[in-house]
């Protein structure tokens, strides 16, 4: 049997389905169940739609106003919760006023009993007029309904409409309730949807060239965006629209006059490049920028569309001779280390190869709280034979885990985080990270050192567990000194 | 510019009864708090108090969905009170209504009335429902209901037991267990609802229980019935105790939280009086040591303006306390609407002679703008005025929930003599480093207006972006 029940899981053999164990001679079919709705008390780590779709989608634009229309509780928790920083540059070559305009502010109707009892309509449109007058720099108001006001009904449609005529800027409503799908990836949908529908189309940029790409599902983590950017630039590659990484209003608004579509993460944006492909003709390609080896043949492929052949070479031999010393160093010292990627959606099998191709080590569980099928697949396809392959996990699980099989780092969220610590195992947040970006070859040795630095410290030499003592992995490097400048310094 | 602002909120400095509730929760041995609604809320929450903690902490949900809200909640939170019970087995089970379930009106007591009978078998732990919607009032307001629901279920009277119990409100681990040494000090013996001391600043081991196996036990709720009297140390999470007083005769004092000179000789005063108990040397070798921590401290200190934020009874205490230092509160500003608030600060500004811009129900970026009308030297409140501290180039002192963006959130104290003590010593060097030069001298203004001027607003930076998404 492919699919593996935890000790833990003893009582919810519902879950059984959702923990496939990798064997390459399995049937395509096989693989874990994913995209349902959550068991509930299962302790699951999933987000709600509305945090699709303002947590990941629209809350890295850089010039919009979010009103949140909730108590004040989903209002509060939708605040400064995403590391995505934005530049203040705008399309025009004018500058955005206020810096990280995105992570300082998020406005709410703070929903008081009354108006769930006799509807909250007067209150998100008084809401939205005070936010536009707040805030009178902003470029567009998005208004979010929340599991209160999707289930009281209100339409917030209607409201958008009115005041988009009434106060001359362009209003959305993101119908994506809390308790909408089963996860956090409903509110990716939904969002995709509602950007697609209200703006793409309706304006036109302030100059186009034949090189103009759009890059989809990029949201600038710790400044990944920039990263791919500065590639770009040097192939003479411009990005027209980001999808929605340090973009603007408008840029969205122009998304259908760029040349190719990049769709980064594809599983939360594929749905409007869709979209763009469909009515406007553009296509689009998949891309992965993550580790050297996938940053290079990625950027080939694009250099080669656009004949830039040359361009992209240079750029990745360039970057290639900056990281190649250093990542040696590292791969030298996580050679053989054990790892889990627990990611939200696609990280997992993004990193899965390049971890073992480049740096040496052995994946041998990997985890999303919310990919479909087609994720699933890849995950399958790019880990190795006895590989945990999880949907939507638990802590409980992953401690199981952890205390089995001793991995010596996870990539997760935080909210795994100090459990790992408590069971003397290092984390490394692979959803906002930690000295980010992780992306492009620069990215990726930011994360090798992040995984080294954590691995080695002497920290978990200290650390005397009754039965289990400290695992002779981390043993660290303190006679020889080495670092990586050192080494890189020698291997010249 | 700023428009007087009728109906948005803008940055909330509040937060909704669920959280208020798990707050509480976390500091009850073995039981796990379970929200009926959708997943987000319990996702969101966890994410909160695990970076603000740094800790392990599990939060429940009976993750309702669209058909589920169809038709009612029933299945799912029958579902989780099952799955919850035979795979973690706690001893108490609370469950917390949202925003979601209060809105399409589910019967939560009937429902667990309907899977207790349907497990009349099984070993089944205490279970206990509040009702915490999230459009009334604040967290506050869900920490005083969840205490009262636990209060009411399981208070049961028996023999006097001579203690006291004391109901904390949400302080930091490390408050706690300033409280709970100041009593063992008074020799004072104690029910503290609920204790996070231990659960929340937890030793690294090689377990990491989803269950906390210290705390509040049932037990010990179960005997608050039984205490001599009990002290509420926020005034506003006093529910239990008047329950406490009305139904078994225990007698209850509101506030003040020890918070300073005054307000902490007060609750000595109170605990010496339920307990009829003398105050020993130690305690008053700690109070002078306060006094002379403020006196070390007072030209420092003295005329230096300071706006304040967080949960009503912290501000309140803490106005008292920087005036008591000599300091000027220009802004004191809490989310919650409370009269009891804004009565405590008029109180405390009449006999101190201070005059502070009172928000109650205000947000934070109501505060930034009336920081910039009253003027601030220093902000107190938790990381989320990191931008505003930030902007109006004023150094943030880290106090309250949450702070995500420094280590060691469970380990700030401010009450009780010592905590107070630690909290003098913190904002005045706090002070010294952002006012005065190496020589301890102050820099004068002209020199701090060349500076401004060269550097702009790069000299002083703040973190305030968090590191993780949901
Ligand atoms: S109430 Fe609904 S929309 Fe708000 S945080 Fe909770 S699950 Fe998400």
């Amino acid at each position: 049997m492919p699919y593996k029940l935890f000790d833990v899981d003893k009582e919810i053999p519902e879950r059984k389905k959702h923990t496939y164990v990798k064997h390459c001679s399995d049937p395509e079919e096989c693989m874990p169940h994913c995209n349902t709705t959550t068991i509930p008390g299962s302790m699951s780590e999933r987000g709600c739609a509305f945090a699709g779709a303002k947590g990941v989608i629209t809350g890295a634009l850089k010039d919009v106003v979010h009103v949140v229309h909730s108590p004040v509780g989903c209002t509060f928790y939708a605040g400064g919760t995403k590391r995505y920083p934005t530049s203040p540059n705008m399309p025009d070559g004018s500058k955005f006023p206020i810096e990280n305009f995105n992570l300082k502010y998020v406005c709410g109707t703070d929903l008081m009993e009354s108006d769930v009892v006799f509807g909250g309509m007067k209150k998100l449109k008084q809401s939205i007029i005070e936010a536009a007058q707040e805030f009178p720099e902003a470029n567009a108001i998005y208004a979010y309904a929340t599991c209160t006001t999707g289930l009281i009904g209100d339409d917030m449609d209607a409201v958008a409409k009115e005041l988009t005529t009434e106060l001359g800027i362009d209003i959305l409503a993101f119908n994506a309730p809390g308790f909408a799908g089963p996860s956090q990836s409903k509110g990716h949908h939904i969002a995709n949807h509602t950007l697609f529908d209200r703006l793409v189309g309706t304006k036109e940029p302030p100059t186009t060239t034949p090189y103009d790409i759009g890059l989809i599902g990029e949201y600038n983590i710790d400044g990944d965006l920039w990263i791919l950017e500065s590639y770009f630039k040097e192939m003479g590659i411009r990005i027209l629209s980001r999808f929605t990484g340090d973009a603007c209003h408008d840029e969205l608004c122009f998304m259908h006059r760029a040349k190719l579509n990049l769709v980064r993460c594809q599983r939360s944006a594929t749905y409007i490049a869709d979209l763009i492909k469909e009515k406007y003709d553009v296509p689009y390609i998949n891309v992965d920028f993550f580790s050297t080896k996938y940053c290079a043949e990625n950027l080939r492929t694009i250099g080669k569309y656009f004949g830039l052949e040359e361009e992209a070479d240079k750029v990745i031999a360039d970057r290639m001779a900056k990281v190649t010393p250093e990542l040696e160093f590292y791969k030298k010292k996580l050679t053989g280390k054990k790892v889990y990627i627990f990611s939200g959606g696609p990280k997992s099998w993004h990193l899965a190869i390049p971890l073992e191709n480049e740096l040496g080590m052995e994946v041998t569980a990997v985890a999303s709280q919310f990919e479909h099928e087609d994720g699933y697949v890849k995950m399958k396809n790019r880990t190795r034979e006895g590989t945990l392959i999880v949907d939507d996990p638990n802590s409980m699980e992953l401690e199981e885990m952890i205390t089995k099989d001793k991995p010596d780092l996870i990539l997760a969220g935080i909210k795994e985080k100090y459990m790992a610590h408590k069971l003397g195992v290092p984390s490394i947040m692979i959803h906002s990270y930690e000295n980010g970006p992780y992306i492009g070859f620069e990215g990726f040795v930011n994360l090798a050192k992040d995984m080294y630095s954590n691995i080695y410290n002497p920290v978990w030499n200290m650390i005397d567990f009754e039965e289990n003592p400290a695992p002779e992995e981390t043993e660290i490097d303190v006679e020889s000194g080495e670092t990586p400048e050192n080494e890189a310094k020698v291997s010249k | 510019m700023h428009h007087d602002k009728k109906f948005a909120v803008v940055n909330p400095s509040k937060m909704c009864q669920p959280m208020g509730a798990v707050q509480a929760l976390l500091g009850v041995k073995n039981t796990m708090p379970l929200i009926h609604g959708s997943q987000g809320c319990s996702t969101y929450m966890r994410f909160q108090l695990i970076r603000h903690f740094r800790e392990p902490i599990e939060v429940a949900s009976t993750s309702m969905n669209e058909k589920t809200v169809i038709y009612g909640g029933e299945f799912n939170l029958m579902k989780a009170l099952k799955n919850i019970t035979e795979k973690q087995s706690p001893d108490m089970i609370v469950v917390t209504s949202s925003c979601l379930t209060e809105t399409i009106g589910d019967d939560m007591a009937g429902i667990i009335e309907k899977f207790k009978d349907a497990n009349l078998d099984n070993e089944l732990p205490v279970i206990i429902p509040v009702s915490t919607p999230s459009y009334v009032e604040s967290h506050v307001e869900g920490y005083n209901r969840t205490i009262k629901a636990l209060v009411e279920h399981l208070a049961t009277p028996s023999v006097p037991n001579g203690k006291i119990n004391i109901i904390t409100g949400n302080i930091s681990p490390a408050d706690c267990k300033q409280v709970k040494d100041l009593l063992y000090q008074l020799n004072c013996d104690s029910i503290i609802l609920t204790d996070t001391s231990e659960n929340l600043d937890a030793p690294l081991t090689e377990e990491t229980l989803s269950l906390y196996n210290e705390g509040t036990s049932i037990e010990e709720i179960e005997d608050t019935a039984n205490s001599l009297g009990t002290i509420s140390l926020s005034k506003h999470v006093d529910s239990a105790a008047i329950f406490l007083e009305k139904k078994f005769g225990v007698k209850s004092i509101s506030g003040p939280l020890p918070l300073g000179f005054e307000n902490t000789d007060q609750f000595v005063t109170s605990v010496c009086e339920l307990g009829d108990l003398e105050i020993p040397e130690s305690v008053e070798k700690d109070r002078g040591r306060l006094l002379d921590a403020m006196v070390d401290a007072h030209s420092y200190n003295f005329h230096r303006k300071v706006a304040i934020f967080g949960d009503p009874d912290f501000v309140s205490g803490m106005t008292r306390f920087t005036s008591e230092l000599g300091m000027i509160p220009s802004v004191v500003c809490t989310g919650t609407e409370s009269e009891r608030f804004t009565e405590d600060v008029k109180l405390i500004s009449k006999e101190k002679g201070i005059n502070p811009v009172i928000l109650a129900g205000g947000d934070l970026f109501d505060m930034h703008q009336a920081i910039k009308k009253a003027g601030a030297d220093i902000l107190i409140g938790n990381a989320y005025g990191a931008s505003t501290a930030k902007e109006e180039n004023i150094p943030l002192l880290r106090v309250g929930f949450p702070i995500f963006d420094r280590l060691g959130a469970q380990r700030i104290s401010v009450l009780g003599y010592k905590g107070s003590i630690e909290f003098v010593d913190k904002i005045t060097n706090t002070l010294l480093d952002f006012y005065y030069d190496e020589a301890g001298y102050e820099i004068v203004d002209e020199k701090t207006e060349e500076i401004l001027r060269e550097e702009g607003d790069e000299g002083f930076e703040e973190d305030f972006m968090s590191k993780e998404e949901i």
